[in-house]
């Protein structure tokens, strides 16, 4: 029978088996074979029949060799993974499942032999464990740890780095309940109990940032998913992670409490304090710099330039100091700048720019501190003015001093003269002329006297205030007053002001000026024509100007002009003059904050500009 | 003493010039004594003297405070005109302001002139010593 196993209807059937199947007898003789096994081993085909397996696969391995005696005693095989090398091949791993082999009689004939390739599953094992290990250090390097919950057995796993974040032993066997005790009292716990909660009954995933309470008692941020497990629809556990973030946590809260306190410093700078970009857009101002801005959120100024707010010449002056310091990367420090905004608000700032750079030194923008100094600059006017103010009233008073010192001195000294002569005079009659003299000289000082008390008067009398007063109503009672003298001398008065110009003047020192002008203009008439006086108003800086022009004699100014006003200073050899009108008319003209100016061409004429301040 | 030829008086104040008159008159012996009220009839009396060759006044009081013409700006003139005779200028004044001072001592370096500052009154006893021409 087994010599004719060729024709063997039964080997006719092996051979077409789906499966690498072959049957031994007793001496581990192939018997019958199919075409599978043949060629899963790669046998030349018909010279496998009838010879020994040992012969066929020369380095059969103990177990297998055990396998085949065991199945001969009838015992099934235990499925042995074996290894040979076919050919050059790399090794090549089947898996053999041998089975006793039966006659009818239930005599044991020999051995069923079923192999299966699993060369590609034994080499996809480094695989898995090359996972494994990629996840487990993964796991440890980016402090993730996982769990499971088995719903049904109510057990809960935990892998190794759970438990390194848990600080638990790693015998520790966690269990449900302690899964929810390691989270902290409050918001932490009342959430993950809702999440597993939710989790377990409606199957919704959880990632939460929560506190833990380690074993050990350490505080600790975390962040655990969950996410539930589904059989047949059935929920049948939890899957998740725990990530340790604490550092994390309290790097950002640190670095949070930083900013905070960053911006709070920032924002409560008695100063403007702004950060731009290249193109010079602000990426951060203050809460000063908002308030210039007129704005109430930082946002509404973000992105945005100095075009944005301030008038279109002040923004280009600004953008070529943030080039300049951005480009030689050289701070421009208390410079004192000027900005106007659109709306024309101008405000003075003592500002320095300073150049960020970044992490390769390269600029990335500046930074920008504005002191506002207007309050200051206001006050440094203030102080200007006064000084100023002070100044004046000091020249004035040094030069009164001399007015008081050099005209009286000049006649205490003719006194002194005379009186020395008188004393020594025998001559009754030169000594009469002495006692005359005497008595002028007298006159001479009481009028002087007078004079300089007139002035002290004029710079004294804060009380008088300055009235609203219709200019020409005034010329026109001037004019009434001096109607004899005008007349008398030919006058001719040209008057284009309109009735309508009103002027802020004391009354009194009006009439005074008016008189004075008038009577010098008649004079220093020329003695080739009768005077004309042409007066005309006019407007400017808040001043309201009256100009009177004379045809007369006129005056060399550049020779008299800074005495023309001076006391007792006369120019022409004029028996009346005395000079002290334009004295007198330009301390009332000051003290009543105004100013006058004089032009002349000799032999012309003369036009004085009184300007009358505006202001009180 | 030597008899002076020429004296100027140029001060705006006839009781001034009355004075130094006076006490010249009991003090020195000269020729002739010209006053004028300012600078600029004293300077046209000079232009006047220099022109018809006559003899330059060799003591000229001057005043400071004069209308038209004052003491300063009569020696701003005075001193360049061509005369080479060294004359005797005594300003005559009542200022006692400090820049009055300082603007003799200005005009007194600039000059070859003899020019002294003296303040009203001037004394009986001092004009004869002022008189003397200068060498």
């Amino acid at each position: 029978m087994l010599k004719s196993s060729q024709i063997d209807p039964n080997n006719y059937l092996i051979k077409q088996l789906p499966k690498a199947t072959a049957f031994l007898n007793k001496k581990l003789e192939v018997i019958y074979a199919s075409d599978q096994w043949i060629e899963d081993f790669e046998f030349s085909n018909g010279k496998v029949i009838g010879k020994k397996i040992g012969e066929l696969l020369t380095h059969l391995s103990k177990d297998l060799q055990k396998d085949f005696k065991d199945c001969l005693k009838g015992n099934n095989g235990s499925g042995i993974k074996e290894c040979y090398n076919v050919k050059d091949n790399p090794k090549k791993w089947n898996e053999w499942t041998n089975i006793p082999w039966y006659d009818e009689k239930e005599n044991i004939i020999g051995v069923i032999v079923q192999t299966e390739s699993i060369t590609q599953k034994i080499n996809n094992i480094p695989n898995i464990e090359r996972l494994q290990l990629l996840i487990e250090e993964k796991s440890s390097n980016s402090s993730i740890g996982s769990w499971q919950y088995d719903a049904e057995l109510n057990s809960l796993w935990w892998c190794e780095m759970s438990k390194q974040i848990h600080e638990v032993p790693k015998d520790f066997a966690p269990k449900i309940e302690t899964f929810i005790d390691f989270f902290k009292e409050g918001h932490s716990k009342n959430t993950i109990s809702m999440a597993f909660f939710e989790a377990s009954e409606k199957g919704i995933s959880w990632k939460e940032e929560l506190q833990i309470v380690t074993e050990k008692g350490n505080e600790k941020w975390i962040i655990t998913t969950g996410k539930p497990i589904y059989k047949n629809d059935k929920c049948i556990g939890l899957v998740g992670t725990f990530q340790d973030i604490n550092e994390q946590v309290i790097t950002n809260k640190k670095t949070e409490e930083n900013e905070l306190l960053l911006r709070t410093l920032i924002d409560s700078l008695p100063m403007n304090v702004f950060v731009k970009d290249l193109d010079s857009r602000k990426i951060l101002v203050n809460k000063s710099e908002l308030n210039f801005l007129g704005l109430k959120h930082e946002s509404e100024a973000l992105g945005k330039t100095d075009f944005d707010f301030l008038n279109k010449k002040n923004a280009q002056i600004g953008r070529e100091e943030d080039i300049m310091v951005m480009e030689n990367g050289i701070p421009m420090l208390k410079k004192e700048t000027t900005n106007i905004k659109k709306d024309g608000t101008t405000t003075s700032f003592l500002t320095s720019k300073i150049p960020i750079k970044g992490a390769n030194g390269k600029i990335t923008g500046l930074v920008g501190l504005s002191l506002d100094i207007s309050d200051l600059k206001k006050k440094e006017e203030e102080l200007k003015n006064l000084i100023n103010v002070t100044s004046l009233q000091n020249k004035k008073l040094v030069n009164f001093a001399h007015i008081v010192s050099h005209n009286l001195r000049s006649h205490t000294a003719n006194f002194s003269m005379l009186l020395e002569f008188l004393v020594s005079e025998k001559d009754e009659e030169e000594k009469q002329n002495l006692i005359n003299m005497l008595v002028e000289a007298s006159d001479h000082l009481l009028e002087t006297l007078n004079n300089l008390n007139e002035v002290v008067v004029i710079n004294t009398n804060v009380n008088l205030k300055k009235q609203n007063i219709c200019l020409n109503k005034k010329i026109k009672s001037v004019e009434k007053n001096l109607s004899v003298f005008l007349k008398n001398k030919n006058v001719n008065i040209i008057n284009n002001i309109g009735d309508n110009v009103k002027i802020k003047a004391i009354p009194a020192y009006l009439d005074s000026i008016l008189t004075n002008f008038f009577t010098n203009s008649v004079m220093y008439k020329s003695p080739d024509r009768d005077p004309i006086i042409k007066l005309s108003s006019s407007s400017e800086n808040g001043y309201t100007i009256l100009s009177i022009s004379d045809n007369g004699l006129g005056i060399d100014l550049k020779k008299y002009g800074d005495k023309l006003f001076g006391m007792y200073k006369t120019f022409h050899n004029n028996p009346d003059a005395k000079g002290i009108g334009l004295f007198l008319a330009k301390n009332q003209i000051e003290a009543m904050n105004g100013k006058i100016t004089t032009s002349s061409e000799v032999g012309k004429g003369t036009t004085f500009n009184i300007h009358f301040n505006e202001n009180n | 003493m030597k008899i002076i030829n020429s004296i100027f008086i140029i001060d705006d104040d006839p009781i001034t010039v009355f004075g130094i008159r006076k006490m010249l008159d009991r003090t020195v012996e000269f020729n002739t004594i010209s006053t004028y009220g300012n600078g600029k009839l004293a300077l046209d009396g000079i232009l006047k003297v220099l022109k018809n060759g006559k003899a330059i006044p060799e003591v000229i009081f001057l005043d400071i405070n004069m209308p038209i013409m004052d003491g300063w700006q009569f020696l701003e003139e005075f001193i360049v005109l061509p005369i080479e005779e060294k004359v005797r200028i005594n300003i005559v004044t009542s200022s006692i302001d400090p820049a009055d001072y300082e603007n003799w001592g200005h005009y007194n370096d600039k000059s070859h002139h003899l020019i002294t500052f003296n303040t009203k009154p001037i004394k009986c006893s001092e004009i004869a010593a002022i008189t003397k021409p200068a060498e």
